[in-house]
């Protein structure tokens, strides 16, 4: 139903191409998603959007859809065996990466254009300029490890390498929080594209933004941002404020709820 | 259906949920323990992140340990004069443990203590248990054998501080109970269980309380300690998720009906027996995820 929906909206979209064309200048893309208000709510699971558009193509043109979430604070670590044991040796602290972050195009973003054009477009995770911090010290530094401030030697901001952002990027993609699909766009006519975004059950509140880019010959032809919210709604939003607005009152209630279900299933139980 | 968990961010089938509420406390009505060593360990296993798991599983414990402790105190199984100093040494224990808590979690070695604990304590007193329970079953079948001592008087006996416990005939060094509840509490705090694992031994063997008022007495330290945890946690780290409490309880209720019958059919030292065996798997199954490589050397944690 939803996709019939969505069909008839990329209809839509595409009957509005030639006054776009004939009065937005520069401006030859128009995209948009079949919901920028997703509502996490008690039932949520997951949820499918359809991100669409209409823009004026060639043969063999590119398009890449990039979904990225609000800037997270991310703890890496890297675990090595100690003692016979695996232990977390090392942990690095993100700042303001992608907490969601997928990355959708026609072809391999190398195929599509070089990476310094990739750069400056700022496409897929090696250009995002990511920054770490080096927290806890590395078991063989010397200083050993289980220091009672092992946490507080926080060094300066480090640029990170491809390397390292490839361990996080896989990490990421194993939790679903990252994705690259380099067959997730696809053409129609050369005026409609699609994709199919998928956010997780543990997808993180906050903006998004939708940024769709066109290429042609390996150089972007033009550019369009569009804006989607994820928040939580209903029981789930209440329970969640409630939690971190009055921490104190949720604590007591939550022992006070539990002592009465205590009591009322000992009750309903009683053996007579 | 599923159901988004609004402080665990995350959504789990309802059915899962009250499964495993169910399904542990079918265990727990079996055996006669809270479960805590079980639930908290699956709810990490099916994706709650450990925090959150070991906050909320306290929040449970509470229940249960409310709904297990009105029995006792109607046959009069519970001596509120020990159960008192047990929790005052709980609630400071507990205090403690939630701070070391925040701290082993800052650092990213929080995982690694919660599996330590659970490895070293479970293995200690399932090793201890099955050889009781094996002993007894030898014992039982060779008539004459004699019982030793209820209990022997040692160092312990010699600390200051005494007090009488006329419940529990004891007059013993209130310094002692005292130190058993803040050890508990600690660990209660640290590995998300109420501890009556720990505890029961300890008061029969380190204390030498008769067997009639362990449980209850255990049950009643229990509320505190866990109410203790669940009210610090909240305030601390807001990790107290009472949804996923709520629906594990729904589920540990009914089962515990189920597991207490089914109890009644087998004889005490085959129960322990078995609980011991249980013990020992969970202790084995943490134990082996500690020494093989993992998939990924790697791990991220998204922090708020």
């Amino acid at each position: 139903m939803i996709r019939q929906r969505l069909t008839s909206l990329i209809i839509a979209a595409a009957c509005l191409m030639p006054s776009l064309v004939a009065h937005a200048g520069p401006e030859r893309l128009v995209a948009d998603l079949s919901n920028d208000q997703v509502a996490i709510t008690s039932s949520y699971h997951g949820t499918e959007l359809l991100l669409f558009g209409a823009f004026e193509g060639q043969d063999n043109d590119d398009v890449v859809l990039v979904v990225s979430g609000p800037p997270t604070k991310l703890a890496h670590r890297r675990s090595d065996k100690v003692a016979g044991i695996w232990v977390n040796v090392e942990t690095n602290i993100w700042q303001n990466t992608p907490g969601f972050y997928h990355i959708f195009s026609t072809r391999p973003l190398a195929e599509i254009a070089s990476p310094a054009v990739l750069a400056k477009a700022q496409l897929g995770p090696a250009a995002l300029s990511l920054e770490y911090v080096s927290q806890a010290k590395d078991a063989n530094s010397g200083n050993g490890h289980g220091g009672s401030n092992a946490g507080a030697s926080n060094g300066p901001a480090k640029a990170a390498t491809p390397a390292m952002i490839n361990d996080l990027g896989r990490n990421m993609t194993d939790i679903g929080l990252w994705a690259e699909r380099s067959d997730g766009v696809s053409i129609q006519r050369n005026t409609l594209f699609r994709a199919t975004l998928y956010l997780p059950k543990n997808v993180p509140p906050g903006d998004y933004e939708v940024r769709v880019v066109h290429f042609r010959d390996g150089q972007v032809m033009s550019q369009q941002t569009t804006d989607m919210t994820v928040a939580r709604k209903g029981f789930s939003a209440m329970v969640y404020d409630f939690a971190h607005k009055y921490s104190m009152l949720y604590g007591i209630f939550a022992v006070v709820f539990a002592v009465f279900a205590g009591w009322l299933a000992a009750v309903a139980f009683r053996r007579k | 259906m599923y159901i988004y968990l609004p402080i665990a961010e995350v959504s789990m089938h309802i059915g899962i949920v009250i499964g495993l509420g169910g399904g542990v406390g079918f265990l727990s009505g079996l055996f006669g323990v809270g479960g805590g060593f079980l639930m908290t360990p699956l709810l990490i296993f099916f994706g709650i992140p450990p925090a959150v798991a070991v906050a909320t599983e306290a929040n449970q414990i509470v229940a249960s340990s409310v709904s297990g402790v009105l029995a006792h105190m109607r046959r009069g199984n519970v001596d509120f004069k020990m159960g008192a100093i047990l929790m005052l040494g709980g609630v400071i224990g507990s205090s403690l443990g939630v701070v070391l808590f925040s701290f082993l979690r800052s650092i990213g070695q929080i995982d690694l203590v919660i599996k330590l604990s659970y490895v070293v304590f479970l293995g200690i007193i399932g090793a201890l248990m099955l050889v009781e329970s094996l002993r007894t079953m030898m014992r039982s079948r060779k008539p004459g054998a004699v019982r030793g001592k209820l209990h022997q008087h040692n160092w312990l006996h010699g600390l200051p501080f005494k007090m009488r416990f006329r419940r529990s005939k004891l007059y013993i060094s209130a310094i002692l109970p005292l130190a058993i509840g803040a050890f508990v509490g600690v660990l209660a705090a640290i590995m998300g269980v109420g501890g009556g694992f720990i505890m029961v031994p300890a008061m029969i063997y380190l204390l030498g309380m008769p067997t009639s008022v362990v449980v209850g007495t255990s049950l009643f330290q229990i509320i505190f300690v866990t109410a203790n945890v669940t009210l610090l946690q909240s305030i601390q780290t807001q990790t107290v998720d009472f949804v996923l409490a709520g629906l594990l309880l729904f589920g540990a209720v009914i089962g515990a009906q189920f597991g207490s019958r089914a109890g009644a059919v087998l004889r005490g030292e085959q129960l322990r027996g078995l609980l011991a065996l249980m013990v020992l798997a969970v202790c084995v199954k943490i134990g082996y995820d500690l020494v093989v490589r993992p998939e990924d050397l790697f791990s991220v944690e998204l922090l708020k």
